[in-house]
């Protein structure tokens, strides 16, 4: 194996991380917002995040990434706007994009997990006394979060293993590097199986942190 | 123009591409999640790496590695230029990307068929091969459905990858149509909603697909429980 891909294709390795932390915390922001709408059932904006999630979670994420960063220019209006700049940029684009994508999937998530805690939990706070904010705050959260935090651990690689998409719009991060070395050199199986191994380790080691961050957040589900 | 009639044939395209993954991609699930159930640890640990290794590369990846990589390893083996096709090559790295998540699934709707069941048949002196396919692989459908259909809906939404190694499909025809019009918004717009359409059609038939599954459970009284349950799961699997 040839080593001197390695320090090359690490080059991309800081806009892949900057990039899912980012769009994974706009992501995360986005979908408590939707959740509290959603189970507050703030009329107006109901069937507008509704809308959003039908649109983000039934279609492919590159279309998403292709319609933020292309679909725009189509428009004087807002090429001669205040937000032109950033939305020329592809980083900023691409993070838009995972950062919807993310919020919509995990909107249905965090709204699945409170659904999921039975009413009897409500009414047996009520009854042992606790105000709203108690029950919410001691309960029914905790137990929410114990159903959906493993899954939003999916969501954290699944938003990682999609940044890769931003390659695509001429960002150069991990993959964008792989695929520019890989037309340099010609010497596919090498350079890719590198940036396969990058991309492992980062799995491996997101894994390892989720179970972690798990064993933490669900310490009192234990006996 | 014609655009209508490119757009169609680019679905058709897209449709084609995911529904061979689909059936490459299931008989390969079921080898993978065979091979890990098996006694012979090796296997089931080869298995199990290969299917963890899948699990955790980009999507986008795996595409290139197959298509690229296959014509450089014809390259070092032949020592002659070979151009693989994108469809045969997308199909494949598709149906390798379901199968390792489906194998998971099928590997639990196999474990959830009581081991009475598997005694039973050599109690009768039905042969290991005939009980797999007559009896478990029937029984275990209903538990694989959910999560078989919602990894169908994830490789639907995979497909629009293969674009960028040049299989015409719906996000090709978009990209196209978007720079000879210079209206992109437009274009990848319509591609997006019709790549909804396909999405809610499948959602919708594999909803009536789950209820027929179970229809031997479900008896008229608890129909409605079971339709909101399956909802439930549906919204928490996509998820």
């Amino acid at each position: 194996m040839n080593m001197e891909y390695l320090p090359e294709l690490l080059k991309g390795l800081g806009t892949t991380l900057e990039l899912t932390l980012v769009s994974l915390l706009t992501g995360l922001v986005l979908a408590i917002l939707f959740t509290i709408v959603l189970s507050l059932k703030v009329k107006a904006l109901t069937w507008l995040v509704k809308l959003q999630i039908l649109l983000f979670t039934g279609t492919p994420l590159l279309i998403q990434i292709f319609l933020i960063y292309y679909g725009p220019a189509q428009f004087d209006l807002i090429k001669d706007s205040v937000i032109w700049p950033l939305l020329s940029k592809p980083w900023f684009c691409a993070m838009l994009a995972l950062a919807l994508n993310s919020a919509a999937y995990s909107t249905l998530l965090f709204k699945g997990a409170i659904d999921a805690v039975p009413r009897s939990d409500w009414e047996a706070c009520m009854a042992l006394g606790m105000t709203h904010k108690q029950a919410l705050l001691k309960v029914i959260l905790p137990h929410a979060a114990r159903r959906a935090l493993p899954a939003y651990g999916n969501e954290i690689i699944l938003v990682m293993k999609g940044s890769s998409l931003a390659s695509t719009i001429t960002l150069m991060d991990l993959m964008g590097y792989a695929a520019r070395l890989n037309a340099q050199t010609y010497d596919t199986l090498t350079v890719f199986t590198m940036a396969g191994l990058i991309y492992l380790a980062m799995t491996g080691v997101l894994t390892l942190l989720i179970r972690f961050m798990e064993h933490k957040v669900l310490a009192f589900s234990r006996t | 123009m014609g655009l209508t009639a490119l757009f169609a044939e680019a679905t058709v395209m897209t449709l084609g591409l995911a529904l061979s993954s689909l059936a490459l991609g299931l008989l390969m699930a079921i080898t993978f999640s065979l091979a890990e159930l098996s006694r012979f640890k090796p296997l089931a640990l080869t298995t199990s790496t290969i299917v963890a290794v899948l699990r955790g590369l980009p999507e986008i990846l795996v595409i290139f590695f197959v298509y690229f990589g296959s014509t450089h390893a014809i390259f070092l083996l032949t020592d002659e230029f070979v151009e693989v096709s994108p469809f045969l090559a997308g199909t494949i790295a598709l149906s390798l990307i379901y199968s390792a998540y489906a194998s998971q699934t099928l590997r639990g709707a196999f474990m959830a068929i009581p081991r009475g069941q598997t005694e039973a048949a050599s109690a009768l002196g039905i042969s290991k091969v005939r009980c797999f396919f007559r009896i478990t692989l029937p029984q275990s459908w209903r538990h694989a459905l959910p999560g078989l259909g919602n990894q169908w809906l994830v490789l639907l939404k995979d497909t629009a990858l293969v674009a960028l190694i040049g299989v015409h499909d719906l996000l090709l025809q978009a990209k196209m149509t978007a720079a000879s019009t210079y209206e992109p918004f437009t274009w990848y717009g319509i591609a997006a909603l019709i790549y909804l359409a396909i999405t809610l059609i499948s959602q919708n038939i594999l909803e009536r697909m789950k209820l027929r599954s179970n229809r031997h459970l479900t008896s008229s009284q608890s129909k409605m429980e079971t339709s909101t349950e399956s909802a439930v799961t549906s919204s928490e699997a996509t998820a």
